[in-house]
């Protein structure tokens, strides 16, 4: 396995991950762990896809682990778990895909439905945009389901009102 | 007027404030209502609130003498600003820990939205960088990385203009992403970078509308499914602007 290439896409993820924090203006303190989430997302990801797993459960198991980490960061860094997750899951938005399918529909709305490349159109479209739309419910899935789970929120509470008694 | 109706009007006040200003900054509806939730308990209010994605409904409830005042608040669409949602969030434990009182959370919520943002042009010059991060994740090499960071470095100036200008937010993404794609276009036509297609699908995806469509599916699951659709609707008009700017931009130089 090519290990070089994988921390390369990583390195990438990471920087990805931080150009969203800052147009989403996140707090300065907050920047260096969204480059690691990122970078380990992508890392996750694409190690993944190299171990020849689908890229739709490779995606899931990416942003499941960034939301996990995000809910730790949010306990130590004093913000919102989804401050950390959402600029760090945006590296793996399936833009290409969408892209692609995008570029199909236009062709399959410009051509005859008897023409010979119709039908292999038809496939690539439908292909492309199930990945992309899979995708996407996989990274919001992996991002929300541990906030949900973990609920530091209610935690929080039931530590101070023991506290109190 | 008498004191304690004063007092429930400027906490009524005060928690609308809060709950628009999370709402627009990009918190979920669950983070919204448990955060109003968290501040009137601590100051001792019963409350009740409907939340919809353009406006906020509250009603403040006095528990001796059971008189209530109701009242409703735009939300601004300001866009994503998460420093606003973690400073709201870290003060409304500070709110329950050191008990605070209306007036120095209104001195809080003050400073908190007079924070600066990042200056332009390090946000400019950043998603650029992510722009070219995009196209080396999907493959891209040497001079199409250049192309994806001046494509979006320009494409973000547009938008920002156009929504300095007042145009419909859409119609900025628009723009923006016709702007984007025209200069991945032109290098194209202009023949740099082996895989040209890469170039123009990477440069508008800093348009993409990540917190909308996660936040859609965070309320849908945690029961807020109304507000969940209007997110994932919302998201779904940003997808098509873009697309309808990078389509312009393909059909004018016929590629």
């Amino acid at each position: 396995m090519d290990f070089i290439a994988l921390f390369e896409k990583g390195f990438w993820a990471g920087f990805a991950a931080l150009g969203f924090a800052i147009l989403f203006n996140v707090p300065q303190r907050t920047l260096i762990i969204i480059w690691i989430m990122g970078a380990l997302g992508g890392f996750t990801k694409y190690f993944l896809i190299a171990l020849d797993v689908n890229i739709v459960p490779a995606s899931l198991v990416g942003a499941s682990l960034i939301g996990i980490l995000s809910v730790y960061a949010a306990h130590n860094k004093q913000a919102p778990p989804l401050v950390f997750s959402t600029p760090a899951v945006i590296p793996m938005v399936p833009g290409a895909f969408a892209y692609r399918m995008m570029l199909g529909c236009m062709e399959l709305a410009g051509t005859s439905s008897n023409s010979e490349t119709y039908l292999k159109t038809l496939a690539e479209t439908t292909n492309n945009g199930l990945k992309a739309f899979f995708i996407l419910i996989a990274l919001s899935a992996g991002v929300a389901i541990p906030m949900l789970v973990t609920r530091k929120d209610t935690f929080k509470r039931i530590k101070s009102s023991e506290e109190q008694e | 007027m008498d004191k304690a109706f004063k007092n429930i009007k400027d906490a009524e006040a005060m928690l609308l404030t809060v709950g628009t200003l999370l709402m627009s900054s990009g918190a979920s509806t669950g983070r919204v209502r448990t955060t109003v939730n968290r501040i009137a308990d601590a100051l001792g209010f019963n409350i009740e609130l409907l939340i919809t994605n353009r406006s906020l409904m509250l009603k403040v409830i006095d528990e001796e003498t059971n008189h209530f005042i109701a009242s409703l608040k735009r939300t601004s669409p300001h866009g994503v600003n998460f420093r606003v949602v973690s400073g709201i969030s870290k003060m409304s434990w500070k709110v329950v820990e050191e008990n605070w009182n209306i007036p120095q959370i209104n001195t809080e919520i003050a400073r908190l939205v007079a924070l600066p943002h990042y200056p332009r042009l390090i946000i400019l010059s950043s998603v650029a960088l992510a722009g070219s991060s995009f196209c080396a994740l999907f493959g891209g090499k040497g001079a199409e990385l250049a192309v994806a960071f001046i494509a979006t470095f320009f494409g973000l100036f547009i938008r920002q203009e156009s929504l300095k200008k007042r145009f419909n937010p859409y119609v900025s993404i628009f723009f923006a992403s016709f702007a984007a794609s025209l200069l991945s276009v032109l290098s194209v036509k202009l023949g740099i970078g082996n895989s040209p297609d890469l170039a123009i699908a990477t440069s508008v995806l800093f348009l993409v509308p990540g917190v909308p469509l996660i936040n859609s599916f965070t309320d849908m699951i945690d029961g807020n499914i109304l507000n969940g659709i209007v997110r994932g609707i919302h998201g779904l008009i940003i997808a098509l602007a873009i697309a309808l700017g990078l389509l312009c931009a393909k059909f004018l130089f016929n590629i």
